[in-house]
């Protein structure tokens, strides 16, 4: 091991067997031993890397990828089914919170029997008790039991013991999820403290914002190996471009599904009345045949970033000619909430003129933030008559590295002498 | 070696372990801790009625032959069949988070003979109250038979504890060989009424040692022979690396069997 790192992972292989018909007790293991079919699923393939001391790195990649493993491997909970692990110094880990506390120990004797678990002596507790306390802002309550806690108390005691064992090595599961917001950003502050301080920390994280304001480093584990390491500014857009992907991949296949449903459903009204269809809205001279998202190259696209140009191209068909028609659009987050909407008579246009079906396009500057959305688009084909109007006719999602919150991005500005730039 | 100043790494650990069940025993019930006094003085009560009014069993004072015995023979019973679980039970922390596995059967054992000495007081207060004579050279010996037992003891539980992990059958298979066990150690009967023919059989019985040492001790009055005290030290010491071993081997796979 190079004198110079902290951890040192050299090939390490996990595989996990996955039982069809697991059975644990003796009977079914001496009975039914043919039964016991598993497939040996490998979880990590090969994995090597090395933190440097006082380095903070981060774990990301999608969902059962193995980086919840890899940490499992680091706090030694499991081990590898080959290859090897060095770790040197002290190692805690932020994984499970307020392991061993009891119910009806006061706060204070909870303390003791959590940190002990985190491998502290007596003495060693003694010398932060006063901390934790502080830390956990329960000055008050802490000879109290702990059943009397809320879950908000309860956590921040967990954490304020968890963090404050002088570790050499620091391991975290997603958990800056903890209390309140005013909690957290003390807990965000702490770790920053703790790294200052020259201990080398492991984060596995879906918050790409913590990572990049932690850690020098980032590490994307895809399907049990390392895709990618480098600077989270490296790493980061490669591996939402990914996700990207992936999303598209579940939109298609959400999408496909839901046109086998709507066939059945027109099936089943073609059987019935057809002109006491209820679902549709408007005298249907104009019908809006298709929407569809594309990108600025003409390329169908489901996913986009925030800042990205979203292209609706709707597809109509004109039954009978007016020259009174006004479009519109409406911008639905998928909880329901109303982003956006505007018309051509809003937008101060003129009355449109169909006599032939064709296609329209809209041009949207994408400034919405990550979220699924669904647009609704409306025909008019005279003042106040709907000649279609369309429901969630097609929806689209979006990704992005930036970490404002709420529906839209708002162009903005800083001044003030703290940023030498002055009022 | 590694192990051991690991152990002791996490020595408050066990402590406070220990500490947690002893005082979360009997939380909330009236008389509290003092249970720890009344069973054994109950169960006590109850033998001396029914061994000396209803069942005569021709020994003398038989209330503490049995006694004497049964003290530490329930100390090692729940070791085992108890202690089965004891790595099971703590899933949530076995799963989350590092500590030598080997601390949680350690801690359960130690909590159990702390509850056996408890039990002591009680069995010294009834022996002086009876009026039989107390050796004090044989008394000497006391604190080795108890070291000997809490060795046995913890080497069984530790492989109680770790295969019940894989094999969830043996928390209750081990309470009735407890039982059986039981019947099987000279904890009701002396060794001296066994038939000779299948009296070496008895000796392999690990507990069958410890058991006539603590018997020789307290009710006998006299210091256990030599052998006896030997056997019992080599079944104690072989019987614990036996379990650390089997220990170490099965507790690498304890988070995945969960």
């Amino acid at each position: 091991m190079l004198p110079e790192n902290a951890i040192e992972v050299k090939n390490i292989t996990k595989k996990f067997r996955v039982y069809h018909d697991k059975g644990t007790t003796l009977k079914e293991k001496v009975l039914f031993r043919s039964r016991r079919m598993y497939e040996e699923r490998v979880v990590l393939d090969d994995v090597s890397f090395s933190v440097r001391k006082g380095e903070a790195i981060g774990l990301i990649g999608n969902n059962g990828c193995g980086k919840s493993t890899t940490l499992k491997l680091l706090t030694r909970i499991m081990y590898p089914d080959s290859g090897s692990i060095e770790i040197t110094g002290r190692v805690s880990s932020l994984i499970e919170l307020g392991a061993g506390f009891h119910p009806d120990m006061t706060g204070r004797e909870n303390i003791y029997t959590n940190a002990s678990i985190f491998g502290l002596t007596k003495k060693e507790i003694d010398k932060r008790v006063s901390d934790i306390i502080a830390f956990s802002e329960l000055e008050k309550y802490i000879d109290s039991p702990v059943r009397t806690y809320s879950s908000g108390m309860y956590m921040r005691l967990a954490f304020a013991v968890a963090i404050n064992v002088d570790a050499d090595v620091l391991l975290i599961d997603e958990i800056l999820a903890v209390g309140d917001a005013n909690f957290q950003a003390k807990c965000f502050n702490k770790l920053r403290e703790i790294k200052a301080n020259g201990t080398t920390i492991v984060i596995v994280s879906h918050s790409l914002g913590q990572i990049e304001q932690i850690c020098e480093r980032s590490l994307w584990i895809k399907d049990g190996k390392i895709a990618k390491e480098g600077t989270p500014r490296d790493v980061h857009p490669m591996y939402l471009g990914y996700m990207g992907e992936l999303a598209q991949e579940a939109l298609a296949e959400t999408k496909s599904n839901d046109g086998n449903e709507a066939k059945e459903e027109k099936e089943a009204e073609d059987s019935r009345d057809k002109t006491n269809s209820e679902s549709q809205i408007g005298n249907q001279s104009i019908i809006i045949k298709n929407v569809m998202t594309y990108d600025t190259n003409q390329q169908q696209k489901a996913v986009f970033r925030t800042g990205e140009t979203v292209c609706l191209k709707i597809d109509y068909e004109v039954l009978k000619a007016s020259d009174e028609v006004c479009v519109g659009i409406g911008i639905f987050r998928s909880d329901g909430v109303h982003c956006y909407g505007t018309n051509t008579r809003a937008d101060k246009m003129p009355n449109l003129s169909m006599k032939h079906s064709g296609i329209i396009l809209v041009e949207l500057e994408n400034e919405l933030l990550p979220g699924e959305y669904l647009v609704d688009v409306a025909i008019e084909s005279a003042y106040g008559v709907y000649a279609d109007y369309k429901r969630e006719i097609c929806r689209f999602i979006t990704m992005t590295e930036f970490e404002d919150i709420g529906v839209s991005r708002i162009c903005h500005k800083w001044h003030g002498e703290c940023f030498n730039n002055p009022v | 070696m590694k192990l051991i100043k690991e152990l002791y790494a996490y020595r408050e650990m066990i402590f406070s372990l220990v500490k947690r069940d002893l005082k979360g025993r009997y939380k909330g019930s009236v008389l509290g801790f003092l249970w720890t006094f009344i069973n054994p003085l109950l169960q006590l009560l109850v033998y001396t009625f029914v061994f000396s009014t209803v069942m005569r069993m021709g020994i003398e004072d038989y209330y503490l032959f049995l006694f004497v015995a049964l003290v530490p023979w329930i100390f090692f019973s729940t070791s085992v069949s108890g202690g089965a679980s004891c790595i099971w039970a703590q899933q949530d922390m076995v799963k989350k988070i590092y500590f030598p596995r080997e601390v949680l059967p350690i801690a359960f054992v130690t909590s159990q003979f702390v509850n056996m000495l408890l039990s002591f007081l009680v069995i010294f207060a009834v022996l002086i109250f009876s009026g039989r004579t107390l050796n004090p050279l044989a008394l000497l010996c006391l604190p080795v038979i108890m070291l000997v037992e809490y060795l046995l003891a913890l080497g069984v539980a530790m492989i109680s504890s770790a295969a019940t992990v894989y094999i969830r059958d043996l928390e209750y298979i081990l309470g009735i060989v407890t039982m059986a066990w039981q019947f099987l150690s000279p904890v009701m009967y002396s060794v001296d009424q066994v038939p000779e023919e299948i009296k070496s059989i008895f000796y392999m019985n690990p507990m069958t040692p410890v058991i006539i040492a603590y018997r020789d001790v307290l009710y006998e009055g006299k210091v256990p022979e030599l052998a006896t005290l030997l056997h019992a030290v080599g079944v104690g010491v072989g019987l614990l690396i036996i379990g650390t071993l089997l220990f170490g081997k099965l507790k690498k796979h304890f988070a995945e069997e969960m």
